[in-house]
């Protein structure tokens, strides 16, 4: 699978990794983890799972009936542990390189404040 | 089984037979559990996800998974057009002919044209700086707004641009509808720098003063318009396909249709001042010739490209997500 990861992506494989979840599950999860900025429709979600099934990412936990309503769980596979994992680390770099810019960007726009020379007195 | 159910279990027809039978429960049962217990219609937004969702399905088990981003891309270059041949409009209906040559205006403007123009060059905005579910509906506005020039024309007994200007705008903002849902900034800018530098051009370098609008000179670019897309569609497709990627290629084979449209005029035999001369027939009849030929174009490449890549599962077999045999 191409990388940098898309955002849905990335959410996606990030709530599979507390463990195996079915797609009401994930859609919920996707939601919580973006701060309601992602909304995942089931037909999206689906389509996104098939992608990463293909890829090797993501794996079929097992299935079960609640409510007469067929629920499929996904877990993260190895392969796809690797991936969040490495994609989280390069997301980590960025993040630290934009922080660390960003303080000494604050630091040099401090105004300076004149100061009276305590040998004037 | 209630009425919702059977609802959705209809709309889940638009996804493969073979990959109903393995995930159709499953998809189902997730918008039911996300429905309200009062629900009795999917919501056009679920209707959507869904017919969406089997298309996508659709083109994957043909082998044809780099389609839709190949549209995508051509929907940027359709919406860059359209702006450009807004902003081209735009500066010639602000340059109507003189009034000792009798031909009929719509006051300090050319036409009713100005209307719909104005329109797309605000639609250009609005894609620069709002979320796309805006946008989109700006481009829709824009292309109603085109559509109505006809009728508004006969209504108000004024003058409109011809059909062969009005028709590909509309093909082109068709096509613009499928813009990626989360543009790049770069992809978000380009219609409005189009119409920038559409609007500084024509105003500044093709000398419209002398031009009677649209059926002179100025509309023999239409057919020039529409071999440039191509041109740059072709570059594109050309520039993804070293490095492996065979969007361009969709996104060319796309840009057919529209480009044909663009043609019209000069396929019907007409160039330049012999537009006048071209009867309505010939119009129509090119308009309807490039309408069948497009998409039926896109349609073979899409069975080329399946036959030569068969990933359709055959009966029997497992499904690679969930492991069900069909």
């Amino acid at each position: 699978m191409d990388t940098p990861l898309r955002e849905p992506t990335f959410l996606i494989l990030t709530a599979l990794a507390t463990g195996p979840m079915h797609g009401y599950g994930l859609i919920g999860e996707v939601a919580a983890l973006s701060g309601n900025r992602v909304s995942l429709r089931p037909g999206t979600l689906y389509g996104a799972l098939d992608r990463l099934v293909d890829a090797g990412l993501v794996e079929v936990d097992g299935e079960e009936v609640v409510d007469g309503r067929l629920r499929r769980y996904y877990r993260l596979s190895p392969g796809g542990e690797a991936t969040l994992s490495a994609e989280t680390e390069r997301l980590r770099r960025n993040v630290e390189a934009a922080t660390s810019r960003l303080s000494a960007r604050t630091r040099a726009a401090r105004p300076i404040t004149p100061r009276t020379a305590g040998g004037l007195a | 089984m209630n009425d919702l159910e059977r609802r959705y279990l209809r709309l889940l027809h638009a996804y493969p037979a073979d990959y109903r039978r393995a995930r159709g429960a499953e998809i189902v049962g997730t918008y039911l559990d996300l429905a309200d217990p009062d629900r009795r219609w999917p919501s056009p937004a679920d209707a959507a996800d869904l017919l969406r969702g089997g298309l996508r399905q659709r083109l994957r088990a043909a082998g044809v998974t780099d389609l839709i981003p190949g549209v995508r891309l051509a929907a940027l270059l359709a919406l860059v057009t359209a702006s450009v041949l807004a902003g081209v409009w735009s500066v010639a209906e602000l340059h109507p002919p003189p009034v000792e040559w009798g031909v009929p205006h719509l006051g300090p403007f050319v036409s009713l044209g100005v209307v719909a123009w104005a329109a797309w060059l605000l639609t250009a905005a609005v894609i620069a700086v709002a979320p796309i579910r805006v946008a989109r509906w700006a481009i829709t506005l824009a292309l109603l707004l085109t559509l109505a020039l006809p009728p508004m024309a006969v209504a108000l007994d004024a003058p409109r641009p011809p059909l062969f200007v009005l028709l590909p705008q509309v093909v082109l903002g068709l096509l613009g509808l499928a813009l990626p849902d989360r543009p790049s900034r770069a992809i978000r800018l380009a219609p409005l720098l189009s119409v920038l530098l559409a609007l500084a051009a024509a105003e500044f370098l093709l000398g419209l003063d002398h031009i009677d609008c649209y059926c002179g000179p100025t509309s023999a670019f239409l057919p020039t318009a529409g071999g440039l897309l191509l041109v740059v569609g072709a570059l594109l497709a050309t520039g993804l396909a070293i490095g492996g990627d065979a969007r361009g290629g969709w996104a060319l084979v796309t840009l057919l249709t529209p480009a044909g449209f663009l043609a019209v005029p000069a396929l019907a035999g007409g160039t330049g001042w012999i537009y006048n001369a071209v009867t309505f027939t010939q119009l129509a009849g090119s308009a309807v010739a490039v309408a069948l030929a497009g998409p039926a174009v896109l349609l073979l490449a899409i069975l080329v490209r399946a036959r030569r890549n068969p990933t359709t599962r055959h009966p029997g077999q497992p499904c690679p997500t969930c492991g069900t045999r069909a």
